[in-house]
């Protein structure tokens, strides 16, 4: 080692030391998931070190979905190695809660809302949300990331078809209608999309059903509900998306890459790609967006998706920092900064007000879609004994017959509730 | 005595006999740290591997259950598992013939070139450079029905539009397709170095006795002399393409159709943290493997003439 380099480390070694903060400097370990979300984590986390310089966070390196990250905590259990604070996928997080609130790993967070007085929680947060992360009446999480399924349209494909962009059809009749009418296979366009025979994770099939009122599970969440009506008529809808709309079964990435070029009418998918797409049509045609149909208006909700961030910490002080940390990050100045760069729900409902977000929604009003239907936000079921992914690899199998009409929908929903069951009974 | 005193500045044999070890021992004693490294790497885990598929294990499980043969029961009786056999055996049987014939007769054909051989190795060989994660988001804009190139010339004359990586039957092929295309100019590398090999005056002694036209001289000459290349390539490509994983994770997501037996385990263990079941499912992989190398190697062996 050079004099030099021995000297500068002596003189940063001096230097740290004389520095008061490091006294009381807690890091907090923060794991959240999807890679491609560091465009917000990081500068959100980089705004509250400024204001907390103290408290220094770390993140560690992203779990490529909300699957992995899942799968990562509950290995991480066992070998106590959690994160101090995790971003868990709202379709996971009763899975989550369960196994970590037995073994006392995870930080129930009532106590620390109560503390903030009592307005707080009512003037911050949604209790559509709040009621997504609470078991057992206590609150494990708070709502960071939120999104419900939207449509997205080419307002130049529907005018020429005939249809009023500013009167978008509310129902899945009306939706098929148009889109009918927009499908010209001559000249490669394709009415719709909706691509639920191959989309990750239930979403989109849970939202066809609980629209009209249906459930994915009973109360008790001990059954699949939707062996009736509510699920017979999903499918129904499935398949008349390709016999009458002009959908083409292709994989979801690509309907997007369609879309973008002007190529499908209309489709169905996540306000957290509103960002993506805008950029992808550019100017070549109108891009609007719609709220999701509800063929029953007074008991039809929509999933909500994305994830809520949890407390694993279980020191006193990492514990202070790591609320003051959620406090932020489920704040208006954080939220507005996420929301502008995803097209995600604001979860904080001071964030929607004119000091945040309310300049950015009068400049593009399609990112405000999903806030016209955050009343009917409803959770986004999760199959008790953890085999949520492999029963909707299963479904989402079967749903794809009965789209290509391999299957009658009555068959497939028949083949649909009996996979359930047997995959439910944790077979 | 003068016996005695003249062996005195040597050690007694009986006392030299103690130091000096047996070849066998000493051969014994060589292999002792390759053996521990096997062992260590290899054979531990795979007893590891072997015990965890006889239970029950899931990952953040507090308990463990034996269950003896219960898992390989349930593999050989669940039909996405029986699938994803098929289509591997499906995904092989497209790959592997392909992969060697076409290698081959790239091969053959760039091994004739004099100027031009520089291009046209790097030509071939650039998929394999290429990462096939990278590649795959290519594939997936070639092969769009309504916006690839590939979809657009298939039109123009006069075909029907498929959508390669949708429908259920048309996903094995295209992906063996595609996995052909990212092996082929690395057999082609193999081949050539086999051609390389063969003596020259073969060829001469093909044409004394005969054997005139490239054809004639490929079967009498080129054909017999790659047979060891050949089995090489034959087994290095079976195995790769058992192993057929990154293609399907990246574009097809194991859809309905795509089952494969590595992306099986995968969502076993990966996915469903069911740890025990996907072991049995790798043990499964594993005998297939081997009974599959061990057929070929035989088989071919006997027609090979080193």
């Amino acid at each position: 080692m050079s004099l030099l380099k021995k000297a500068l480390i002596a003189a940063a070694l001096a230097a740290s030391s004389a520095l008061p903060a490091t006294a009381q400097q807690v890091t907090l370990d923060v794991l959240y998931c999807f890679p491609s979300f560091a465009r917000f984590h990081e500068p959100v986390a980089a705004a509250f070190v400024k204001k907390h310089p103290n408290i220094k966070i770390q993140f560690r390196a992203p779990a490529p979905t909300y699957d992995d990250g899942h799968q990562t905590m509950l290995r991480s259990a066992l070998t106590r190695q959690l994160p101090d604070v995790f971003y868990s996928g709202f379709h996971l997080l009763p899975e989550l809660v369960r196994t970590l609130d037995k073994r006392s790993q995870i930080v129930p967070l009532d106590a620390m809302l109560a503390a903030e007085g009592a307005e707080f929680r009512k003037a911050n947060y949604p209790q559509s949300l709040m009621s997504l992360a609470t078991f057992d009446k206590k609150t494990f999480g708070i709502a960071f990331n939120a999104s419900n399924p939207i449509v997205y349209f080419n307002a130049d494909l529907v005018r020429k078809a005939g249809g009023d962009p500013a009167n978008f059809p509310k129902t899945f009749d009306g939706i098929i209608k148009l889109a009918q009418k927009i499908n010209d296979p001559a000249n490669g366009i394709n009415g719709m999309a909706y691509d639920v025979h191959g989309w990750p994770d239930s979403w989109l099939f849970e939202a066809a059903i609980s629209q009209s009122g249906g459930r994915l599970l009973t109360v008790d969440g001990n059954d699949v509900a939707f062996d009736g009506p509510s699920g017979l008529n999903a499918l129904k809808t499935f398949r008349r998306f390709v016999t009458e709309g002009g959908m083409q079964l292709i994989d979801w990435e690509q309907s997007r890459q369609q879309f973008g070029a002007g190529k499908i009418g209309i489709i169905f998918t996540t306000p957290a790609h509103l960002t993506q797409v805008t950029g992808l049509v550019g100017n070549k045609f109108d891009f609007k967006t719609s709220t999701f149909p509800l063929d029953d208006t007074t008991n039809g909700v929509i999933p909500t998706g994305g994830n809520a961030v949890v407390m694993l910490t279980q020191d006193a002080a990492k514990q202070k920092a790591a609320w003051e940390f959620i406090k932020y990050v489920t704040g208006p100045e954080a939220q507005k900064v996420v929301v502008e760069m995803t097209g995600y729900l604001p979860t904080n409902l001071k964030a929607s007000g004119p000091d945040f977000l309310g300049p950015f929604y009068e400049k593009n009003p399609n990112y405000k879609t999903p806030i016209l239907q955050i009343n009917r936000a409803g959770p986004w079921g999760a199959y008790p004994g953890g085999n949520t992914v492999r029963i909707w690899r299963a479904q989402r199998d079967i749903i794809g017959q009965v789209m290509r009409g391999e299957k009658t929908p009555e068959q497939g929903l028949a083949e649909i509730v009996k996979t359930t069951r047997d995959m439910m009974k944790g077979s | 005595m003068t016996i005695a005193s003249a062996s005195a500045p040597f050690p007694p044999a009986a006392k030299r006999q103690g130091f000096r070890l047996s070849g066998e021992a000493l051969g014994t004693l060589f292999a002792v740290p390759a053996l521990l490294l096997i062992t260590a790497l290899i054979l531990a885990p795979l007893v590891c591997l072997l015990a965890l598929s006889l239970t029950d294990y899931e990952i953040g499980a507090v308990s463990i259950r034996w269950l003896g043969l219960g898992n390989f029961e349930k593999a050989l009786s669940d039909p996405v598992f029986r699938r994803s056999i098929g289509n591997t055996l499906l995904y092989v049987a497209l790959v592997l013939p392909g992969g060697v014939f076409l290698g081959l007769l790239v091969a053959v054909l760039v091994h004739g070139r004099k100027r031009s051989r520089g291009f046209y190795e790097v030509a071939y060989f650039l998929p394999v450079t290429s990462t096939l994660i990278a590649m795959a988001a290519v594939w997936q804009f070639l092969l769009h029905p309504k916006l690839g190139p590939i979809n657009s010339a298939l039109k123009s004359l006069g075909f029907a539009e498929r959508a390669f990586i949708s429908e259920p039957e048309l996903l094995i092929p295209t992906l063996a397709a595609i996995g052909l295309w990212n092996l082929i100019g690395f057999n082609m590398v193999l081949f050539l170095a086999g051609l390389a090999a063969i003596p020259r005056d073969l060829y001469d002694a093909a044409e004394i006795d005969g054997a005139g036209g490239p054809v004639n001289r490929f079967l009498t000459v080129t054909w017999p002399q790659l047979a060891p290349t050949t089995m090489f390539v034959a087994v290095t490509t079976s195995i790769t393409s058992f192993k057929v994983f990154d293609t399907v994770a990246v574009l097809t997501r194991g859809r309905d159709g795509s089952e494969v037996l590595l992306y099986a385990i995968y969502l076993e263990g990966f996915q469903y943290f069911k740890m025990g079941y996907s072991a049995a499912l790798t043990v499964i992989f594993l005998v297939f493997m081997l009974v599959f190398s061990v057929f070929q190697a035989f088989q071919l062996d006997r027609r090979v003439h080193y």
